[in-house]
C-alpha cells in the first residue's frame, strides 16, 4: 500500500500528487516533460518534495519534516536506460545491493539470463541489459518498484518477452509497481490502473479510456 | 565586423611601420644602455638630467648584469653597457664585444647589512655567528649575483660562511633581497648601500669592511656594435663629470 | 660536472610528488561535490579555482607571499600555532606547486565526474549503497581514466613550477632548489652546461608522463571499442 500526497515547485507548474496505490500494475501515463520523472525520483528518495506525505506499508518517508533516505527506503528503481555498472559483471551488478544468492539464482532462472552472468553490460544485448536491471532491482527485495520507460529502447518482439516477464514477476512479487510510459498500447496492456498525467497533475482513469 | 577588423589590420600593417619610420628619421639620437639593476634609480636620475642637456633619447635596459651580458653576447642592440662587476665585463672583453679602450670604472658601491626598522642591532659582520638559527638572512645568489659573490668571499675571509649557510636564503638579485627585508619575510639581508639608500622600510645595521672583498666597482665600455660610438662615449664620460657624481652620491654610490 | 648535486632531481621529485597528491584528494572531492550541482556562485566559485591557469606566476607568488609570508594571515597563523614557516622553505615550494597545478586536476576530475551517467549513482543509492560506498565502488572507477590524466598533468606542472615557488620559497640549497630554479640559477651564472644537463632531465619526465598518458589512454579506448 502507496500512499502519495505532495506539491513540489517545478520549473513551470506545480507538481501535485494525490494517489493511493495497491500491490498493483499502475501506469503513469503522460507526454514527457510533464512530471512523471519526478514523481519516482520523490517517492524514490533521489529528490523530495516541499510539502506532504509519502507513505509505504504505514512507514512515514517523507512527512515535510523527516525523510526516510533513499538507502532505507527498499524502493527498486528501474532506469530509462538501465544505468547498469558498465565497469561489472552481470553478477556483479545483481549482486550489488543483494547478499541473498538463493533469490539471485531464482531472479536469473525465471527470467533466463544464467549464461550472461560473467559478461559486462556492454557485451549484452538491450533486452538483455533491461532483465539484468529488473532482475538486480528485484534482487534488492523492494518494497515497490518504478520503472521509468523501461521498454523504450527494444525493439517490438524483445518488448514483448519483456512485458510477459513482468506480469510474470508481479504476479509473483506482490507489490505496487508504478510504470511510466507514452506508449498507449503498453500502458493498457500491462497496466492494472492508468493514471494520465499533464502539468504536473494526474487526471482519473476515466480520461484515458 | 569582419571589414571593420580587415581595416584595422590593414592600418596597423601600414601606418605603423610608417610611424616608426618618421620617428627614427628625426634628428634626434637614440641611445640604448644596458645597465645593471642595481642602478635602477641612479640611471633614471641620470638620464633624465643628460636628457635635457643634449640631444639624445636614451632607452634604458636594466637586468642583472649577467643578463645584460649574454642579451649582448647574442647580439642585441646596445650602445653602451654598464656592469656591477668586471666578470661580464672581461667575458665581453675576451669577446671582443666592446671597445676595450673605453673602459673604465665609473662608479663603485659597498656593501650593508639591513634589516626591518624594528630590528636589533648588529654590531658587524661578525656577530650574525651569534644569531640564532631560526633566522634567516638573505643575500644575493653567490654564483650569478655580483653583491652576492662579493658577501661570500666577505663571509669567507672571517670564517663564518660555512657556519651561516643554512640560514642564507639566496635571491635572483639584489632588489629581491630588499623585498625580502621589506616585507619581514626575512630579519636580515646583505645588499649595497646604494640599495639600503632607496628604501624607507629598512635600516642600516652595520657597514661591511670593503677590505674583507674585491673592490666593487662598476666598469662602463662602449660596445663595438653600437651605431653611436660617439654618444655614447659622450655618456660615459659625463658619469665622471662632477654634476654626475653628486647626483650618485645621493643615491649611495661612491666615486 | 662532475661535482654536479643530484639534490634538485630529488627535491623536484619530492615536492611535485607530495604536491600532486595534495592535490589529487582536493581536486577529487572538491570536483564530485561541485561539478554535478547547481547553487548560487558556482561559476564564480569554478573561475577562482582556475584563476592559477591563467595568472602570471608572479602574480601568484606575489598573492602567496602575501597569505604566507611571517606577516600574512595564514602565515602568522601557522607560525603561531603549528610552528611552521612557509615562506623560504620547502613547504612553500610544495604549496606554490599545489596551487598552481589544482586548476588542472580540478578541470580533469570535473569533466571526469560529469562523463557518465549519473543515474548509475542513483541505481547504486536505490541498491541500499550508502554515499560513501557509491564514491569508490561506482563514481571513483568510472572518472578514474579522467582523473588519472589531471594526475599526470598535475605532476608535470608541479615539476615544472619557477616563478611563484622563487618568490615563496626563495633558493635555497638543498631545500628549495628545484631542477628549474636550479636551471635558472646556472644559467645566471654562466653554467651552460650545468643548464643543459637539468634541461634535459626535466624535458625527458614531462616528456615521458605525457606520452605514457597518451599510450595508456589510446590503450584504454582501443579495449574498449573492441569489448563494445
Amino acid at each position: 500500500m502507496l500512499n502519495l500526497d505532495f506539491q513540489k515547485r517545478l520549473n513551470h507548474f506545480l507538481l501535485d500528487i494525490t494517489a493511493s496505490f495497491q500491490n498493483e500494475i499502475i501506469i503513469l501515463f503522460g507526454p514527457s516533460g510533464s512530471g512523471k520523472t519526478t514523481t519516482l525520483n520523490c517517492i524514490a528518495g533521489l529528490s523530495h518534495p516541499d510539502e506532504g506525505q509519502i507513505e509505504l506499508n504505514g512507514e512515514k518517508l517523507f512527512d515535510g519534516k523527516s525523510k526516510v533516505p533513499v538507502q532505507k527506503r527498499r524502493i527498486g528503481y528501474l532506469f530509462q536506460n538501465y544505468a547498469l555498472f558498465p565497469h561489472m559483471t552481470v553478477q556483479k551488478n545483481i549482486q550489488y545491493g543483494s547478499n541473498d544468492d538463493e533469490l539471485v539464482r531464482q531472479l536469473t532462472e525465471v527470467v533466463g539470463i544464467q549464461h550472461l552472468m560473467t559478461s559486462y553490460p556492454h557485451q549484452i544485448s538491450g533486452g538483455e541489459k533491461q532483465r539484468v536491471a529488473l532482475v538486480r532491482a528485484l534482487a534488492t527485495k523492494p518494497r515497490a518498484l518504478l520503472l521509468d520507460e523501461p521498454f523504450s529502447s527494444l525493439d517490438r518482439q524483445t518488448r514483448e518477452q519483456c512485458h510477459q516477464e513482468l506480469l510474470r514477476l508481479h504476479s509473483r512479487w506482490q507489490i505496487p509497481i508504478i510504470l511510466v510510459t507514452h506508449d498507449e498500447e503498453e500502458a493498457r496492456k500491462l497496466g492494472d490502473r492508468i493514471l494520465p498525467m499533464d502539468q504536473g497533475k494526474l487526471g482519473s482513469p476515466d480520461e484515458f479510456w | 565586423m569582419q571589414i571593420k577588423l580587415l581595416r584595422l589590420l590593414a592600418f596597423l600593417i601600414i601606418i605603423v611601420p610608417l610611424a616608426g619610420c618618421s620617428a627614427s628619421s628625426e634628428e634626434k639620437k637614440s641611445l640604448t644602455i644596458s645597465a645593471a639593476s642595481s642602478l635602477t634609480d641612479v640611471m633614471k636620475e641620470l638620464t633624465d638630467t643628460y636628457e635635457t642637456n643634449h640631444n639624445v633619447s636614451i632607452k634604458l635596459n636594466l637586468a642583472s648584469s649577467g643578463k645584460l651580458a649574454r642579451q649582448i653576447e647574442q647580439g642585441a642592440p646596445v650602445d653602451l653597457y654598464l656592469s656591477a662587476n668586471q666578470k661580464w665585463m672581461d667575458q665581453l672583453e675576451a669577446g671582443k664585444k666592446i671597445e676595450s679602450e673605453t673602459r673604465r670604472n665609473f662608479t663603485s658601491n659597498h656593501l650593508v647589512i639591513i634589516g626591518a626598522q624594528s630590528n636589533n642591532e648588529l654590531t658587524s659582520l661578525q656577530t650574525l655567528a651569534n644569531l640564532p638559527p631560526e633566522s634567516q638572512i638573505a643575500v644575493g645568489e653567490p654564483e650569478s649575483v655580483p653583491a652576492g659573490s662579493y658577501t661570500k668571499q666577505a663571509l669567507r675571509k672571517i670564517h663564518l660562511w660555512e657556519l651561516i649557510e643554512k640560514q642564507l636564503v639566496f635571491a635572483s638579485d639584489v632588489r629581491q633581497v630588499l623585498t625580502y627585508v621589506e616585507s619581514g619575510n626575512v630579519s636580515y639581508g646583505i645588499v649595497y648601500m646604494s640599495d639600503a639608500k632607496i628604501s624607507d622600510q629598512v635600516k642600516v645595521l652595520t657597514e661591511i669592511d670593503p677590505e674583507l672583498h674585491k673592490p666593487i666597482v662598476y666598469p662602463g665600455a662602449v660596445l663595438s656594435d653600437s651605431t653611436y660610438k660617439q654618444e655614447a662615449t659622450d655618456f660615459l664620460n659625463f658619469l665622471s663629470t662632477k654634476e654626475a657624481k653628486e647626483i650618485m652620491k645621493k643615491y649611495g654610490f661612491q666615486s | 660536472m662532475l661535482t654536479m648535486s643530484y639534490s634538485p632531481l630529488f627535491l623536484s621529485l619530492k615536492i611535485a610528488a607530495i604536491a600532486t597528491l595534495l592535490v589529487f584528494v582536493a581536486g577529487v572531492i572538491l570536483a564530485r561535490v561541485i561539478s554535478r550541482n547547481l547553487f548560487p556562485g558556482k561559476s564564480i566559485l569554478e573561475s577562482v579555482f582556475l584563476l592559477p591557469l591563467v595568472l602570471p606566476p608572479t602574480v601568484v607568488g606575489f598573492g602567496l607571499l602575501y597569505l604566507f609570508g611571517k606577516n600574512g594571515i595564514l602565515g602568522k597563523w601557522l607560525m603561531d600555532w603549528f610552528g611552521v614557516q612557509v615562506v623560504f622553505s620547502w613547504i612553500g615550494a610544495v604549496i606554490a606547486a599545489v596551487v598552481v597545478s589544482f586548476p588542472l586536476m580540478y578541470q580533469s576530475a570535473s569533466a571526469a565526474f560529469q562523463n557518465y551517467d549519473s543515474n548509475v549513482e542513483n541505481a547504486a543509492l536505490t541498491m541500499g549503497a550508502s554515499r560513501l560506498k557509491v564514491f569508490f565502488t561506482i563514481s571513483f572507477p568510472l572518472a578514474w581514466p579522467g582523473l588519472l590524466a589531471g594526475t599526470v598533468l598535475s605532476f608535470a606542472r608541479a615539476l615544472g613550477e619557477f616563478g611563484a615557488t622563487l618568490m615563496i620559497a626563495g633558493y635555497i640549497p638543498g631545500q628549495t632548489d628545484t631542477i628549474p630554479l636550479a636551471i635558472y640559477f646556472a644559467v645566471e651564472a654562466g653554467r651552460m652546461e650545468q643548464a643543459k644537463m637539468w634541461v634535459l632531465i626535466i624535458v625527458a619526465l614531462g616528456f615521458s608522463s605525457t606520452l605514457w598518458l597518451n599510450w595508456w589512454t589510446r590503450r584504454n579506448v582501443l579495449l574498449f571499442n573492441r569489448k563494445s
